[in-house]
């Protein structure tokens, strides 16, 4: 999958210093995505001010990873990982229908930062393995998806453990940055 | 003063901003289509058609022409995906409803998903550009045999206009949009969007 990211994503942009913010609530399945890409070593950080930062550092893309939802005292310091941002990968599971309203609100606050309003999103899907998943159609509902009407999206029915769709998602990622993002 | 001046400056010179829906079932060559628009109007290449897969979201293309600027969205045409369609039906100044000539199979699908854009009440009024794509192709039928299936003429008042192209050499595009751009500007809907707007800014 290395290699496949990086002919998809070489020409996308160039030197440029490029982040790609890999978001959802805790167990959607972020990390297992970020080892099944393959792209190298998942450095976990927890600074200071008290919330884990995974970080993949990929040619001249930073992919970086943390849990939306639970304390609101650290949230001003999220803002930190906002600037050069041209997507964010929005990773939701499934299976879990309970807490979908919340992977929604957490979602929708998020994209309304100014830093990020230039970013193209990518939703997965994810968990598709598991009896009860929702499918694209169910999540594009419940996460309101059609309230974004400025910016690029796309969502795709991933399986972080089995591999499925992350391939698919990114190749629309990296066309959808490639014709001008937003 | 300045402030006045300014404002007045804005009001006189901004450009219109247009929103347009492009609509139609699966593998209709929507998303060809906006590729196509944005290499022809911003000069650029867009992206070869080759790599465009599926939508399953949205996607935009923003273009400007000497006096209007134009929004396209771009919505995923499978039947699971097109019950957001109705939800950029509010704030749309009109539809180009693109459809595959040259897959005879997919009219019966191609006319009850068009018969469901134009009766949804957000849409009234809203001018309707219908693309018969692909024309390139050898498969392709003809206008008129087109209109068979479609029946278009029993559509509504809306101001509307068929035009037979192609997404991929670009035939009929500049056409289309042409008078897609005339009928919005004098559009009595494009009037309704301002005048909400207005209200919303006066609020």
């Amino acid at each position: 999958m290395g290699i496949v990211f990086t002919r998809l994503f070489s020409s996308v942009f160039g030197n440029r210093e490029a982040r790609i913010l890999v978001l959802g609530l805790d167990n959607a399945g972020k990390t297992t995505i970020l080892y099944r890409l393959q792209m190298g070593e998942v450095v976990s950080t927890i600074p200071t001010i008290g919330f884990n930062v995974e970080t993949v550092q990929y040619n001249n893309i930073k992919f970086q990873v943390w849990d939306l939802g639970g304390q609101t005292s650290i949230r001003p310091y999220w803002r930190c990982y906002f600037p050069n941002t041209q997507a964010i990968i929005y990773v939701v599971d499934s299976s879990d229908t309970d807490r979908l309203v919340t992977a929604k609100e957490e979602f929708h606050s998020i994209l309304e930062e100014d830093e990020l309003k230039g970013a193209v999103v990518l939703v997965y899907a994810n968990k598709q393995d598991l009896p009860g998943a929702l499918d694209d159609a169910a999540i594009t509902e419940s996460l309101e998806l059609h309230k974004i009407k400025s910016r690029q999206w796309a969502i795709f029915k991933t399986s972080a453990i089995k591999g499925e769709g992350l391939f698919e998602g990114l190749n629309w990622l990296s066309n959808a940055l490639k014709s001008g993002g937003s | 003063m300045f402030s006045l001046l300014h404002g007045l400056w804005n009001h006189v010179f901004s450009k219109t901003e247009f929103r347009v829906l492009i609509l139609g079932v699966d593998k209709a060559g929507k998303t060809t289509l906006l590729e196509k628009l944005k290499s022809i109007y911003l000069k650029g290449e867009g992206l070869p058609h080759d790599r465009i897969g599926p939508t399953v979201g949205l996607n935009i293309g923003r273009i400007e022409d000497a006096n209007v600027k134009l929004v396209f969205w771009d919505l995923g045409g499978q039947p699971g995906l097109r019950t957001i369609w109705e939800k950029y039906y509010d704030e749309a100044h009109a539809i180009v409803y693109v459809i595959d000539s040259a897959s005879a199979s997919t009219f019966e699908d191609a006319k009850s998903a068009l018969e469901k854009v134009l009766r949804h009440e957000d849409l009234q009024e809203a001018p309707l550009l219908v693309f018969a794509n692909k024309q390139d192709l050898p498969a392709a039928v003809t206008e008129e045999e087109l209109d068979r299936h479609l029946h278009l003429k029993e559509f509504d008042e809306r101001p509307y206009m068929f035009v037979a192209g192609s997404a991929y050499d670009g035939t009929g595009i500049k056409l289309g949009i042409d008078w897609l751009v005339e009928e919005m500007g004098k559009s009595r809907r494009t009037e309704a969007l301002r005048a909400r707007t207005d209200t919303y800014a006066k609020i």
